[in-house]
């Protein structure tokens, strides 16, 4: 069952066109990895299909709504991890969890969430006294917290270091084992390869290939692992 | 509005852990009570200063919450995309408004707090006339002045620029509109000038009630005039 999908996006930002026909469908329980180089249009798809962004032309469903027409309703199932984004630096752990879990018709329990994800002994901690690290962490404990039946994840490992990585990668895979959909925006090879499903590459803002990673390594031509893969897909794109 | 009242909390427990907004809305105020109270006295027409200055400065602190503080948390929230993570989830840019004016509202009800414990207690005030409509001028002056506050947060580009404007909109408004010093006191062209800010009909109106003579209608009207063009330009203004 499909639960995004989206046909022929397009997005221009002034002069600069950062979508120019996105065409990608993700199943239920899939977890898709977008990769491509940086100014692809990434985050910029992320950020149409979970309504934070209006595309200019195209049609998308998520979970069978358009987030143009019924952002809110969608912002309910959808659970968001945003680079850059942050917190006041005087709010603590578990008050974020709470606070977050109090916007959501249906949260999930955030003391468990923040068990799960090992923030337990951070609780009182001020967000502006934690690590990039623990940030993190807490960022995508925060993406979960409305129980979201699709979750978007920007650059979710960036800053987290190789221990934290996989551990978190193994909470992703627990998600996906419940059912949750993830969409993951990585500049990581490795994790793509460990975790994703499936992939799309976008490049100039078109998806220039999609497949399961061992389809992208097969259509490379180039062996090995899906690093060289892309290398190679990336390049054959430009020319 | 799921989540309102737990907004409203953190919020509130923010503005009173930042010790530049806690020292502001809520020390401040009550050192300036003191320093005008040090000679005691009354005011021309027999009115004891402590009746005068303590819902004065209460609309002072009214000032200080939503002119100064809320602006600046409502541009740095924005500058450092907070906001734009609250715009993942469910929220409204009204619950959002909306909590952050409540939360600067309790803020400055804790500081009205102190100045009338302080009066009852160190300067033997005898407290309002009209409790109630002193409770309701405040509120409409608390609706008033938070408006253009959210309208300044809505517009500036950052905390540092929304602090700026805040303190200038704030500081000669204080002096002019008889917050700080008793209008009777205040040299005629200085009252003429603060007629025109908004802060003098709350002064006028939370004083009234005070001392017993009924709300001013023409500074109830202009306190609600502003609520609404204010409160709607800023919820046009909004961005996440």
């Amino acid at each position: 069952m499909t639960v995004i999908e989206l046909n022929g996006l397009t997005k221009s930002y002034r002069a600069h066109q950062a979508l120019a026909g996105v065409t990608l469908s993700v199943g239920r329980g899939e977890i898709f990895g977008i990769l491509g180089p940086n100014g692809a249009g990434k985050t910029t798809v992320v950020e149409c299909a979970s309504g934070l962004r209006r595309p200019d032309g195209g049609t998308l469903r998520v979970l069978g709504l358009d987030p143009r027409e019924r952002r809110r309703e969608l912002l309910q199932r959808v659970g968001v991890q945003l680079q850059e984004a942050a917190l006041p630096d005087a709010l603590k752990v578990g008050e974020a969890l709470r606070m977050y879990a109090s916007l959501y018709d249906r949260p999930a329990d955030w003391r468990a969430l923040m068990a799960e994800w090992g923030l337990d002994g951070k609780r009182r901690t001020r967000f502006g006294a934690l690590s990039g690290g623990w940030k993190q962490r807490l960022f995508i404990a925060l993406a979960l917290v409305g129980d979201p039946e699709v979750v978007f994840l920007d650059e979710l490992t960036t800053g987290l270091d190789p221990s934290a990585r996989r551990t978190t990668w193994g909470l992703i895979r627990d998600m996906r084992d419940r059912g949750v959909t993830v969409v993951l925006v990585t500049h990581f090879m490795d994790e793509a390869e460990a975790l994703c499903d499936r992939i799309a590459v976008i490049d100039r803002g078109r998806v220039a290939h999609e497949g399961t990673p061992g389809e992208l390594v097969a259509r490379s031509g180039a062996g090995g692992t899906l690093e060289d893969a892309y290398f190679a897909l990336i390049e054959r794109n430009a020319s | 509005m799921k989540g309102l009242g737990t907004v409203i909390s953190v919020e509130l427990r923010l503005a009173v852990r930042d010790p530049m907004s806690a020292f502001f809305a809520l020390a401040f105020p009550a050192v300036i009570l003191w320093m005008k109270m040090r000679n005691g006295g009354t005011l021309p027409g027999g009115l004891p200063l402590i009746e005068a200055y303590v819902p004065m400065l209460s609309v002072f602190v009214i000032g200080l919450a939503t002119l100064v503080v809320l602006p600046a948390t409502l541009a740095q929230y924005r500058e450092r995309r907070v906001l734009k993570r609250l715009s993942a989830t469910p929220a409204s840019p009204a619950m959002v408004f909306g909590a952050q004016w409540v939360a600067h509202l309790l803020l400055a009800v804790l500081g009205s707090v102190v100045l009338a414990v302080l009066g009852l207690v160190a300067y033997g005030m005898s407290g309002p006339v009209d409790p109630a409509a002193v409770v309701l001028a405040w509120l409409l002056g608390a609706l008033c002045l938070g408006s253009i506050g959210l309208l300044v947060g809505a517009l500036a580009p950052g905390g540092r620029a929304a602090t700026v404007v805040g303190l200038a909109v704030f500081f000669p408004m204080v002096f002019v509109s008889g917050a700080m010093s008793a209008r009777e006191t205040l040299p005629a062209q200085m009252r003429a000038i603060g007629e025109w800010t908004p802060m003098a009909p709350v002064v006028q109106a939370v004083r009234a009630g005070w001392e017993g003579q009924g709300l001013p209608p023409v500074a109830v009207a202009v306190m609600v005039a502003i609520f609404l063009v204010a409160g709607g330009a800023a919820v046009k203004a909004y961005r996440w």
